[in-house]
């Protein structure tokens, strides 16, 4: 079943199209990775489908409804990013009580030994956290709640590393045992990849992919080696990167379209050929060039 | 076990070998039963749709079978097929890349022989 379904979405703030033209649906029961560059549309997007915004144009349904002003989406979902509208006057077990009362899934138990876990006093309040602590209350919040779609946008700022992965870890446990969609944004997608099903790309507002995980890990490869070789296997449509190294090596990153034959072909002719790190793959394929940063500086 | 993010596989087609492994290894031998995509999953700190199809990537290749109510279950003779399998797959590819770097290291073909069946009798004594 779909749960979330959008058709030619868009949004624009100050003549600038934040979310352009974009249509996906996303399956009930699976978590789905949102990624982008900077500004490429991600919140908004977000917020179209919490319904906190309204769609300049096109549709979107959350379970079926519009998700704006609307009750009983709502009440299905929860939105986590840091700018939570916490109260001030309350400690953090009493904010957990209170955010309880709102949502019937609410696991209060988890709630208090992730609070313990993370190390967070029960007395303490939301204001004197750390930017890293306040991020792991929210994250407590959102999979507390249990609700049947939970968003999180960036969840993840400002916490180390090993807060991270005990995240993602609990996170996946509570998924087993209690299925839901989650949406998840994040730029560290090497660190979350393996949790998700799904990936949906953005690109200056435009789907630019959605696709299962794993094909996202043979969408493409990296080749190195000489360069007349590597121009000879590859066609140009194919080419997302290319760096040149030495005086007549290249490295390329190239869209996966060839046979094993053609491969194992150019491994024996010196090519190596190499995975690309599904984060590099993101960068590459949001990218405006194909050269990089090196094109700034060797314009003249 | 960690998986290899670094590996043009797929996850589950990295858990799908590790489970070979483990059958070839004997740690789990047939109709003995295999473990569940939820295991898998917590092993493996992965998507459990993720587990649940390196598990059916076996269970297409016949090394696994299905019993109703009770969970995947290793097959007669699975370890010997995954044995043949993995010698015209894997090991004939492993030789392709030795022979290549030993092209393009321009060591004659004796000479690369005969480092192998060096690198067999130690292995042989490392034993």
């Amino acid at each position: 079943m779909h749960c979330i379904e959008s058709k030619n979405l868009s949004k624009t703030f100050d003549k600038i199209k934040a979310v352009h033209d974009l249509s996906f649906t996303i399956e009930e029961n699976k978590i789905t990775g949102l990624v982008g560059r900077n500004g490429a549309g991600k919140t908004t997007l977000l917020k179209l489908i919490a319904g906190y915004l309204l769609p300049t144009t096109g549709e979107i349904n959350v379970f079926g409804r519009n998700p704006f002003n609307n009750l009983q989406v709502a009440a299905n979902l929860i939105f986590i990013d840091d700018q939570l509208a916490l109260p001030e006057n309350l400690s953090l077990e009493e904010t957990l009580a209170a955010v309880g009362q709102f949502y019937p899934n609410w696991q209060a138990e988890l709630a208090r030994a992730l609070l313990d876990y993370f190390s967070l006093q029960p007395r303490q309040y939301y204001a004197n956290l750390s930017k890293g602590m306040k991020s792991s209350f929210n994250m407590i919040i959102g999979i507390a709640a249990r609700c049947p779609l939970t968003i999180f946008d960036e969840p993840t700022v400002g916490m180390d590393a090993a807060v991270r992965k005990d995240f993602y870890r609990a996170l996946l446990k509570d998924f087993m045992q209690y299925p839901r969609t989650i949406i998840f944004s994040s730029h560290l997608l090497s660190e979350i990849e393996e949790l998700l099903d799904d990936l949906l790309l953005i690109k200056a507002g435009e789907k630019y992919l959605h696709l299962p995980l794993d094909e996202l890990r043979n969408y493409a490869v990296g080749l190195t080696g000489r360069e007349s070789i590597i121009r000879k296997m590859t066609g140009q449509e194919q080419v997302l990167f290319q760096q040149k190294l030495g005086r007549d090596s290249i490295y390329l990153v190239a869209r996966n379209t060839f046979d094993q034959q053609t491969l194992q072909q150019a491994r024996l002719q010196g090519v190596e050929i190499s995975p690309v790190a599904t984060d590099d793959l993101c960068i590459y394929l949001t990218a405006q060039h194909k050269g990089g940063i090196d094109d700034v500086f060797s314009r003249n | 076990m960690i998986l290899n993010p670094d590996s043009l596989k797929p996850i589950y087609i990295q858990i799908a070998e590790w489970l070979e492994l483990e059958i070839l290894q004997d740690a789990i031998k047939s109709d003995e039963k295999i473990y569940s995509q939820y295991q898998l999953a917590e092993m493996f700190n992965v998507n459990p749709a993720t587990a649940a199809k390196g598990l059916s990537l076996l269970a297409e290749e016949n090394f696994l079978y299905k019993k109703r109510g009770l969970g995947m279950f290793v097959a007669p003779q699975a370890k010997e097929r995954i044995r043949q399998k993995r010698i015209n797959e894997n090991l004939q590819q492993l030789v392709f890349e030795v022979v290549a770097e030993a092209k393009r290291l321009q060591v004659p073909p004796e000479e690369l022989v005969n480092m192998i069946q060096r690198a067999t009798q130690q292995a042989v004594k490392e034993e």
